[in-house]
């Protein structure tokens, strides 16, 4: 048995990892689907530039759990949708007291969830932003028209613009919001575009049901 | 809460619950733990940014040397290099077994050793004292939030390039670590520490990122609209829930926070 004595706090010599060492791939963008497939069946734009070919599996070393292109980590500060004109700032929206996601205080701002990964790095990035308020239009108020295939634009703050496809557009009554598929865990760099929708409920001076955009990153360009 | 409509606001005084703050982390990420050197062990590891920049990690192992204690660690680091996690072919001296020098160039240094007390630099790498002991079945449960100011620079923001590794395999079916396994620890011993089992110091499992998720899931849906407007455009939706849209006006009634 390992005796305890002797091993306390050994120290571990620093550099016995060379960075670049043979089989180390040069980034986690290894994969990249050919386009990201809905559930309702329809099928995204392909990206516009080569899709590298998986990794081939050498002997019975570990493939990438992730799919699809991702980017590391960085805060988002402009949102372009080409097909809806949509092209606003971003600010940051946390919780309220209740549970809530903060929203935007006006019409013509999307907000981006801080508590949720940045848009373009593995995991679900999440933007809102009113279909209305005020008497305006919001940002959002054609959300509803986007097609599969669309593209939503993230400019962040690395210098990187992440391309989204939109892969499927859905309408859920609030009270049945479906947070594990907005929220939860994705093996892709995802991105959810939510507004409201639906029957206006006049008594209680709110929407009904939310429209939430689902797209994955399909390609990254630099501006 | 600068941020917050009057159309948010209203149905907060209408039911005026005080609800304390949720404590809020900014992202999670998964952890898919597999075998390494044929030990049979497999689960799954969470490492949540929290919100004040401590990290919690939770890992669930099973298949591990039972009643044994087996060192851990998150390896990798924080300066955008994406270690693997190695397979057989790191096997360089041919022994069948990949021990934990010639794993390191495949899955990095160490950069947090996940103990579950005091120190967790890379200093206690091999404080097994300190490192979670396998159960009689030879599960690992394994849940410690690290402070920020003992995790290294640039953990949150490069956390899905890092990966953890577990150490400790019983290659002789003994259920120890004994110098009959596999004979000395050449990694042990180019520490100064002479006399360590190999099989207590080759890995047992290595663990990729397999996904991420929000840290802090909110409540309900999103306040976005206030009927001000016709929306824009001819709505093309996969319209999901029919009926439950239609009784959707009694369950906000009934349930009105999660209309807020």
């Amino acid at each position: 048995m390992v005796t305890a004595a002797g091993l306390v706090t050994v120290g571990v010599r620093a550099g016995d990892a060379p960075p670049g060492a043979a089989g180390v791939p040069p980034s986690s963008s290894v994969t990249a689907s050919a386009g990201a497939t809905t559930s309702a069946g329809a099928t995204a734009a392909p990206p516009s530039r080569p899709v590298p070919p998986r990794r081939p599996g050498v002997g019975t070393r570990p493939r990438e759990l992730t799919t699809g292109p991702v980017l590391p980590t960085s805060a988002p500060v402009r949102l372009d949708i080409p097909t809806l004109r949509v092209s606003t700032g971003l600010i940051g929206l946390g919780l309220q007291p209740d549970g809530t996601m903060e929203v935007p205080g006006d019409a013509a701002t999307a907000g981006w969830y801080t508590a949720a990964p940045t848009p373009g790095s593995l995991g679900p990035a999440v933007v809102a932003a009113h279909v209305n308020l005020d008497g305006r239009p919001g940002v959002f108020t054609a959300l509803a028209t986007l097609r599969p295939g669309d593209t939503v634009e993230v400019a962040r703050a690395d210098g990187t613009v992440a391309v989204f496809a939109i892969t499927t557009v859905q309408r859920h009554p609030k009270d049945r919001f479906p947070t594990e598929a907005v929220y939860g865990a994705i093996d892709h760099a995802g991105l959810r575009l939510i507004t409201c929708g639906g029957d206006f409920d006049t008594a209680r001076r709110s929407y009904r049901d939310n429209v939430v955009a689902f797209a994955r990153l399909v390609r990254t360009e630099r501006r | 809460m600068r941020l917050r409509t009057m159309a948010a606001v209203a149905p907060m005084l209408a039911f005026p619950l005080v609800f304390a703050a949720p404590a809020a982390a900014q992202e999670s990420v998964q952890i898919q733990l597999d075998a390494l050197n044929k030990s049979g062990v497999s689960g799954t590891a969470t490492m949540t940014a929290q919100d004040n920049g401590d990290l919690t990690v939770t890992i669930n192992a099973r298949g591990l040397v039972p009643n044994a204690p087996h060192a851990q660690h998150i390896h990798g680091a924080a300066n955008g290099t994406d270690f693997m996690c190695p397979d057989q072919s790191a096997d360089k001296d041919g022994d069948g077994f990949v021990n934990t020098e010639e794993g390191l160039p495949d899955y990095g240094d160490i950069f947090v050793s996940l103990t579950t007390s005091g120190d967790t630099s890379k200093k206690s790498g091999l404080a097994v004292d300190r490192m979670p002991k396998a159960d009689a079945n030879g599960t690992v449960t394994y849940r410690r939030t690290i402070k920020a100011a003992e995790l290294p620079a640039g953990t949150v923001k490069f956390l899905k390039d890092l990966h953890i590794v577990q150490h400790g395999i019983d290659v002789n079916d003994n259920d120890k670590y004994d110098l009959e396994g596999l004979g000395e620890s050449t990694f042990a011993k180019s520490l100064g520490v002479s006399g360590i089992p190999e099989e207590a110091t080759n890995p047992a499992s290595c663990g990729m990122v397999s996904g991420a998720a929000a840290g802090s899931m909110p409540a309900g849906g999103v306040e976005t609209g206030d009927g001000s407007t016709e929306p824009g455009g001819q709505p093309v939706l996969v319209i999901l829930g029919g009926l439950a849209a239609a009784a959707a006006g009694v369950v906000l009634r009934r349930r009105p926070r999660t209309d807020s």
